[in-house]
């Protein structure tokens, strides 16, 4: 009996094993070397693609880089020497740098700038749009109904009409000069003809659009009359100048200067701020503010506990449970065996984030299913969203019930793997089924599924979904403070970027982010050399 | 034989790559110079038909092509400071209290209106789309205006005039049905401090002071001023005698309306359609003067022109489009029926027939703009949590306590 389920699976392992060369053959051939082909060429000519955007973007660098990527690539599928190894590195690398090493440098880039509400453009474009939106319209300042238009000599003019007088003007980049009433018409869009003078439209107002933005009819005092959009002209003043000599701007009615302030923004010495600001570097301020700021330092201790309980608690119970499911499924000749696995598996059948709303209203104190239909006819009313231990409690509970599917598979398929002989044999010598169990089949179990026991923490370390969609952090018992009762370190980390300050402060998140990072990953580290350790064991 | 395969392969390989390279090429100049002569808008699923038939009709009277994209409308704010300025857009819908955040990144760009249009915009919906810490500019074209109001079921009950009225029957309503709330007002464990501004505003409270120059000051926060905190033990009162339960979350308030288990419900013309549909008889009024007038946060829709529109070449089109087309009556009639708002432009105003929108709009009188400084993303959740704590039945917190440290803990996240 024993024997012949052991020999079930070596069909398809024979199988397997004819498959490989039958594939190999195929793809040895023409049809290889055309897929190879054309494999390569997508790839060659997208480099090409960028090569063109890059160069468009004066980006050398990364133009270096795409060439001798691209380069590598050819060698190593064209070569005449056989480099499989390298066959295979270089998509697996490709993809390591693309999804793994550009995020993590680009995230430490920005931890040490100030990347956040108001601090998002250039230096440049800060300037430029400082100088914009500060303009003003001066006391009785004039708007105009108006168009661009040529002149009889191909000039850029601007044909105005005085919403307030009526009176009609034409005006060029030196100067204002009244028209003769009758000139011109208007229809729905505005000014409709003026005699002597073309209006632009149509293709021509693309052209324009760079050349009819610095186009200032000059006025008295200063102003100058600009165009809003291609009907209508507005007489506006600046209010700041900006002097490139001193890098500062100077406001013009009280001669108060805004300096630069070395951490992107012009600031008066008032401490007055000019919006908007640009990124910048600063250093390492964002890792200082988490240890000097208080309302920021004190919670994180809090935090991290509770997300190290939340982690290991969820795991340890969900492989516990999952085990015991497995061990239990696992019995040979159990009626409706298919159907109880299958029922099982159902909480992974349901995207993860629908089950977690419908727990959130199974759940709800007064209204949900589990204390109005089970808990109340006993005479309880569990608080279980809206006090914080209770929370805690549920949250672990709901994450646990998404997780028991996922332990249940990976321990009933290493309980399969696991050769009945051992387990026989160790029962011809006596041993009872929890001795059995102790010290042959977990110490089996656990050399193929202690990688993802730590990979199971290392993901519930950081799921934000079961926080955020469950409670979002909350209840916030604590009057105050940015963190709730059951915010992870993840969840705290979004709402410092999104909910301090002028929200989205990026930079500081990202500060955050690479302190979880090493926390999981110096964890990981330290559970991993563990299980190889067990490794050697078995 | 090995050899001329070699060859042949890296013949083909060559021309494969060359012809690539450049269709790849030509298609994205191609994209490129189409998309110079295009004025692209972004505008939610509810408003892409109206938004690209008002806007081809301008299009076709400048002789220009326009594109509209769908986007999610809640998505827009935070997608315009991440996407790659080839798919940018030229003009979009906006929400008035983005303005500070986008003004202060440098998103948007300031507008005029003629005088004539100004003035057929209520001064709040212009000032809310306005924004400057030196120069306060005008940064979005109003389109629709939205509030909630308190909608009685008249079946059930009158509408109340007074507030005493309405917590004698909510609370006669709730004892005679044994329900665990009087009044439903949407909340859940996050809080939702635009539902429950109504009473906050009732009882004294407010967020941001203005300073002189007339602009919100983000560091006088009204979140635990004296005037509320004298009022404040209300709070306390209607949780204990259950009028207010902030265990109702969004859908668990629309039930109970909706099944009648409830006469009073909180809520906006978001939900006019299940309204009109759910065959009660109901009216929609502002919830009566508490101490002080119960007036809701006002929200103001708008369409804004995005700083790539001047890169894309197709500024004074999008200032054009926004400030000389969109403002006008009938195209603002058009939008904010598009997706059942109630339009900003006056006379535009005029023309609706709606009584539920009609009836929003009133319970909207004296309403307060939600604050558009960026500083306001500190104060949602603490002010929401703030009533959570104290109106979550058993274990609540007192309600000064609760408010105190939620402005403490705004001012310091502020900082």
């Amino acid at each position: 009996m024993s024997t012949a389920t052991a020999r079930v699976p070596a069909p398809a392992g024979s199988r397997r094993a004819a498959a490989i060369p039958v594939v190999l053959a195929f793809f040895s051939g023409p049809v290889g070397l055309v897929t190879k082909i054309g494999l390569l060429s997508l790839s060659n000519g997208l480099a090409v693609w960028a090569a063109y955007v890059l160069v468009d973007h004066r980006n050398w660098v990364a133009l270096a880089v795409l060439a001798a990527a691209t380069g590598l690539i050819d060698y190593v599928y064209l070569a005449r020497r056989r480099t499989p190894a390298a066959k295979f590195l270089v998509p697996a690398t490709v993809f390591l740098i693309g999804f793994q090493v550009v995020p993590i440098i680009y995230t430490v880039e920005v931890a040490f700038t100030n990347y956040s509400t108001g601090h998002i453009a250039s230096k440049a474009d800060a300037i430029r749009q400082i100088e914009r939106v500060t303009l003003e319209p001066p006391a009785n300042g004039k708007s105009y109904t108006a168009a661009p238009a040529r002149d009889a000599g191909g000039n850029l003019v601007l044909v105005l009409r005085d919403d307030q007088t009526g009176k009609d003007y034409v005006g060029t980049d030196e100067r204002l000069t009244a028209l003769a009433p009758g000139t011109v018409t208007t229809g729905a869009l505005g000014i409709a003809s003026a005699k002597g003078y073309r209006l632009l439209k149509g293709n021509e107002l693309f052209s324009l659009d760079k050349t009819l933005n610095s186009f200032v009819v000059p006025t008295a005092g200063g102003a100058g009359i600009r165009m809003q959009g291609l009907s209508q002209a507005v007489e506006l003043r600046p209010t700041l100048r900006y002097d490139s000599r001193r890098d500062a701007f100077v406001r013009t009615r009280d001669g108060t200067v805004f300096h630069d302030n070395g951490e992107g923004s012009f600031v008066s010495a008032t401490g007055e701020e000019l919006e908007p600001g640009w990124k910048t570097f600063v250093g390492t301020k964002n890792f200082g503010s988490i240890i000097h700021n208080s309302a920021i330092r004190k919670p994180f201790l809090q935090i991290f506990w509770w997300t190290f309980v939340f982690a290991v608690s969820v795991v340890f119970l969900s492989f516990a449970v999952g085990l015991f499911l497995a061990i239990v499924l696992n019995k040979k000749g159990m009626r409706f065996r298919r159907l109880y696995r299958s029922a099982i598996l159902i909480p992974w059948a349901v995207p993860g984030f629908l089950s977690l709303l419908v727990w959130q209203g199974l759940l709800n104190d007064d209204f949900g299913v589990v204390n109005r239909v089970f808990l109340n006819h006993v005479g309880l009313n569990v608080p279980w969203l809206f006090d914080g231990d209770w929370a805690k409690v549920s949250v672990i509970l709901v994450s646990f019930w998404l997780t028991v599917p996922y332990f249940f598979l990976v321990s009933l398929g290493a309980l399969q793997s696991i050769p009945d002989e051992l387990v026989e044999a160790a029962r011809v010598d006596g041993g009872g089924p929890i001795q059995i169990f102790r010290r042959v089949t977990l110490p089996l179990l656990l050399v193929a599924v202690s990688p993802l026991l730590i990979a199971s923490f290392a993901f519930n370390f950081n799921n934000f979904n079961n926080i955020y969609l469950l409670t979002s952090g909350c209840p916030c018992d604590s009057a105050g403070g940015i963190a709730g009762s059951t915010d992870i370190l993840i969840s705290y980390t979004y709402k410092l970027a999104i909910a301090t300050g002028k929200g989205q402060d990026f930079a500081l998140a990202s500060a955050v982010s690479i302190i979880v990072f090493l926390i999981v990953a110096s964890i990981s580290a330290v559970s991993f050399s563990r299980t190889k350790a067990l490794e050697n064991l078995a | 034989m090995k050899i001329t395969t070699w060859r042949a392969a890296a013949l083909a390989l060559l021309t494969a790559v060359l012809v690539a390279g450049v269709a790849l090429s030509t298609a994205s100049a191609t994209v490129r110079k189409a998309r110079a002569q295009t004025l692209v808008i972004w505008a939610d699923n509810d408003r892409k038909a109206a938004v690209t038939q008002l806007a081809q009709q301008w299009g076709a009277a400048r002789g220009v092509a326009v594109s509209v994209v769908v986007q999610d409308f809640g998505q827009i704010r935070d997608k315009l400071g991440t996407v790659a300025a080839a798919d940018a857009p030229d003009v979009t819908l906006a929400a008035h209290d983005w303005t500070g955040q986008l003004a202060a990144n440098g998103l948007v760009e300031p507008l005029f209106l003629k005088p004539a249009v100004a003035a057929q915009f209520p001064k709040y919906t212009r000032d809310a789309f306005s924004y400057g810490t030196a120069v306060k500019r005008l940064y979005g074209v109003p389109v629709a205006i939205e509030n909630i109001g308190l909608v009685v079921n008249t079946k059930l009950a009158k509408v109340p005039t007074t507030w005493a009225q309405l917590e004698r029957e909510a609370l006669a309503f709730k004892k005679a049905h044994h329900t665990a709330f009087g009044i439903a007002v949407q909340q859940g464990t996050n809080g939702d401090a635009y539902h429950m501004y109504p009473f906050f505003s009732g009882l004294g409270g407010f967020v941001f002071g203005v300073n002189k120059a007339g602009n919100l000051d983000p560091s006088d926060i009204g979140v635990a001023n004296a005037k509320f905190l004298k009022n404040a033990g209300l709070i306390d009162k209607w949780n204990k005698e259950g009028l207010i339960n902030s265990k109702l979350d969004a859908s668990t308030a629309l039930n109970a309306f909706l099944k009648q288990q409830t006469p009073f419900w909180l809520t906006g013309p978001w939900n006019s359609d299940t309204l009109k549909k759910s065959g009660l008889s109901y009216r929609i009024v502002q919830l009566p003067k508490i101490v002080y007038p119960s007036v809701p946060f006002l929200g103001v829709q708008g369409l804004v022109v995005t700083k790539y529109a001047s890169a894309h070449g197709v500024e004074s089109l999008a200032q054009d489009f926004v400030t000389n087309f969109m403002a006008s009556p009938t195209a603002q009639a058009a939008l904010a029926a598009a997706n059942g708002r109630f339009p900003a432009n006056t006379v535009a105003g005029k023309s609706v027939k709606d009584a539920t929108l009609a009836q929003f709009g009133k319970a909207g009188v004296g309403g307060v703009p939600m604050p558009n400084i960026p500083q306001m993303s500190s104060v949602w959740t603490d002010l929401g949590q703030a009533w959570v704590r104290s109106t979550k039945g058993a274990g609540a917190m007192p309600a000064k306590r609760s408010f105190t440290g939620a402005a403490r803990s705004i001012a310091a996240k502020i900082g």
